[in-house]
C-alpha cells in the first residue's frame, strides 16, 4: 500500500511541475473565462430587469451561482485529458504502461488532479483581483451541511469529468479521430450541466430527467449545493445517483481500456 | 480578379472533394456546429420561459439578433477559420514557406486555400432561424432592407476576419497563439446581446472598441426598425479601419518570417 502511494505521488509530483510549465496557457484561459463573466453579468443583469426573482432565485443567487460554476470548472472540469490520452494512444506511448506495473487510468487520474490543482490556483488569481467588483454579487446560504456534502459531491464530479475524458480518449482505438466526438459532447454538457443557465430553470419534468442523467452531476450539482439551490434531502439523494454514475463510468471505462487493448497494434520500438 | 476567383474556384472544388473523401467527418462536424446552434437557442428559450424581455428586446427579436450572429460566425468559419488557425501552426513549424512560393497575394493565398462545407452547410441552419424570427415577428422587410441586412453581414464577417487574422498574426512575434484563438469565441458570446444591454465602461470596451455587438445588431435592427444612418457610417468606418489594421500587422509579421526548417 505504502508503495503504491509513493509510486502515484512521484506521477503527482511529475504531473505538478509539467502542468507548471503550461501556467501562462491557465492564467490567459482564467483571463478568458473573466470574460465569459462579463457576458454573464450582462445578460443576467438585463433578463433581471423589472423581475426580482427569476426561477425563485435573485440576481445576486444567479451571480453567485456562475462565479461558482467557473470556480469549479478550473478546479474539477476536465480540459483536454480527452485529447492527451487519444494522442498517447495514437502515439504509442500508450506502449510503456503496458509493460509496467503502473494502472493507466490511476496514472491519468493522478496526472488530472495535479493539473487541476495548477489551473484552479491560477483561475483564482484573476478572481481574487476581481474580487472588489464580484463581491457585493456574491452570496453563499451559510448552512455547514452545505461544505459536508458539497466537497464529496465535488470530488465525485470530478471523477465523472474524468471518467468521460478517459472514455472519449479510449475511443481512438476504434476511430483515428475522436476532436468531433469531444465537441460534440462538449456541447450537451454544457447544456445539461447547467452552464448555459441554472438547470432548475428549465420546465419541472425536463428537470427532473435532468437529476438522472450523469451531466447534472458533472458541474450543476455541486455548484447548487454550495450557491442553495438545492435543499438537503435533494443534496443526499443526489449524492446517491452520482455515486452510481461513477461507479457505471468506470465500468464503461474500464470495458473500452480492455477491448480496446486487444485491437490495438504496438508500433514502434 | 478572374484569376484569383479561378484560384479560389479550385480550392472550393478540392475542398469538396476532400470533404466527400471524408463523409463520415463532415457529417460529424456538421452536427457538432448544429448542436452548439441547438445550445444557443435553448437558452434563449429557457430565459424567456421566465421573462418577457431582455433589454427590451422580444423572445423573436433575440431569435433574429441570435440567427445573425450564428450567420457572420458560420460564414467566417466556413470560408476563413480553418486557414487563419492554420496560419498560425505554419509560422511555428516553418510550412508557412509553401505560401512564399505561391505565385499570388499572399494574404489571398493565406486565407483562401481550404473552405469548411460542415459550416457552410450550416449557414442554411443560421438563416432559416433567422427567416423564422422575421416570420414570427411579422416584418416585412423591403428588398432595400434586405440588401443592407446583407451589406451588414459582409462587414461583420470582414470584421471578424480582420479580429481573427490579428490574432493568428500574433505567431510571426509569439510562440504559439491557441489560446487567444479560444478567446476569439469567448468574445464572439456578446454578439448574440442587445447593445442596450450594456451600461458603463462594459457599453465603451464592447460595444465601440470592440465592435462584437454592433455587427449583430445592426443588421437586426435594420430588419426590425429599418434603416438607420449611424449604424451604416459606423459599421462601414469600422470595417474598413478593423481591416487595414489587421492587413497591416499581418504584413509586417510578413516581414519578420524567417523559416523554422533547417
Amino acid at each position: 500500500m505504502r508503495l503504491l502511494f509513493v509510486k502515484y505521488r512521484h506521477v503527482f509530483n511529475v504531473g505538478l511541475q509539467s502542468n507548471i510549465v503550461y501556467r501562462w496557457n491557465f492564467a490567459l484561459r482564467a483571463a478568458f473565462s473573466l470574460l465569459h463573466l462579463v457576458f454573464v453579468f450582462v445578460l443576467w443583469g438585463a433578463a433581471f430587469q423589472g423581475h426580482d426573482t427569476i426561477g425563485g432565485f435573485s440576481l445576486d443567487q444567479t451571480l453567485t451561482y456562475f462565479i461558482c460554476l467557473l470556480v469549479l470548472q478550473f478546479f474539477i472540469g476536465a480540459f483536454n485529458e480527452d485529447y492527451q490520452i487519444s494522442e498517447e494512444i495514437r502515439n504509442g506511448l500508450i506502449n510503456q504502461f503496458l509493460l509496467k506495473p503502473i494502472n493507466y487510468f490511476l496514472y491519468r487520474f493522478v496526472i488530472f488532479v495535479s493539473a487541476r490543482l495548477v489551473s484552479g490556483l491560477l483561475a483564482l488569481l484573476p478572481l481574487v483581483i476581481a474580487l472588489p467588483l464580484l463581491g457585493d454579487y456574491l452570496t453563499f446560504p451559510d448552512e455547514p451541511w452545505r461544505i459536508a456534502v458539497g466537497i464529496p459531491a465535488a470530488f465525485m464530479s470530478a471523477m465523472i469529468q474524468f471518467t468521460i475524458a478517459y472514455i472519449f480518449g479510449m475511443l481512438t482505438f476504434w476511430f483515428l479521430e475522436i476532436q468531433s466526438f469531444v465537441i460534440l459532447s462538449m456541447a450537451i454538457e454544457s447544456l445539461l450541466g447547467g452552464q448555459v443557465f441554472p438547470l432548475d430553470l428549465l420546465p419541472d419534468t425536463l428537470f427532473r430527467i435532468s437529476q438522472f442523467l450523469p451531466y447534472y452531476y458533472q458541474m450543476y450539482f455541486p455548484a447548487a449545493i454550495f450557491t442553495g439551490r438545492i435543499d438537503q434531502a435533494v443534496a443526499v439523494q443526489g449524492l446517491a445517483i452520482q455515486a452510481f454514475w461513477v461507479v457505471v463510468l468506470l465500468g464503461v471505462a474500464n470495458l473500452l481500456w480492455q477491448r480496446g487493448l486487444k485491437r490495438h497494434t504496438a508500433v514502434g520500438g | 480578379m478572374i484569376h484569383y476567383l479561378r484560384i479560389w474556384l479550385a480550392s472550393v472544388r478540392y475542398s469538396i472533394v476532400r470533404s466527400m473523401m471524408f463523409r463520415g467527418d463532415f457529417i460529424m462536424w456538421a452536427l457538432v456546429e448544429l448542436f452548439w446552434m441547438a445550445v444557443s437557442i435553448a437558452s434563449i428559450a429557457v430565459i424567456y420561459q421566465h421573462t418577457d424581455a431582455v433589454a427590451g428586446w422580444t423572445k423573436y427579436e433575440m431569435l433574429l439578433l441570435l440567427g445573425t450572429s450564428m450567420l457572420i460566425q458560420r460564414l467566417l468559419m466556413g470560408l476563413f477559420w480553418s486557414n487563419l488557425f492554420e496560419m498560425g501552426r505554419n509560422v511555428r513549424s516553418g510550412h508557412f514557406d509553401f505560401f512564399l512560393a505561391q505565385p499570388g497575394n499572399m494574404l489571398f493565398m493565406v486565407s483562401t486555400r481550404k473552405i469548411d462545407l460542415d459550416s457552410l452547410l450550416n449557414v442554411f441552419v443560421a438563416l432559416a432561424v433567422v427567416v423564422y424570427a422575421v416570420g414570427k415577428l411579422q416584418l416585412e422587410p423591403s428588398l432595400a432592407d434586405m440588401l443592407t441586412y446583407a451589406l451588414f453581414v459582409g462587414c461583420g464577417v470582414g470584421i471578424s476576419f480582420a479580429m481573427l487574422l490579428l490574432i493568428a498574426s500574433v505567431s510571426f512575434w509569439t510562440i504559439g497563439s491557441q489560446g487567444v484563438e479560444g478567446g476569439y469565441f469567448t468574445l464572439y458570446e456578446f454578439s448574440r446581446l442587445p447593445r442596450a444591454a450594456f451600461s458603463g465602461v462594459a457599453k465603451v470596451a464592447f460595444v465601440w472598441v470592440l465592435p462584437t455587438v454592433v455587427v449583430t445588431n445592426a443588421p437586426a435592427h435594420t430588419l426590425i426598425h429599418g434603416l438607420s444612418g449611424t449604424y451604416t457610417a459606423w459599421l462601414l468606418a469600422a470595417t474598413t479601419a478593423w481591416l487595414a489594421i489587421a492587413i497591416g500587422v499581418f504584413q509586417r509579421g510578413l516581414k519578420r518570417y524567417s523559416s523554422a526548417s533547417s
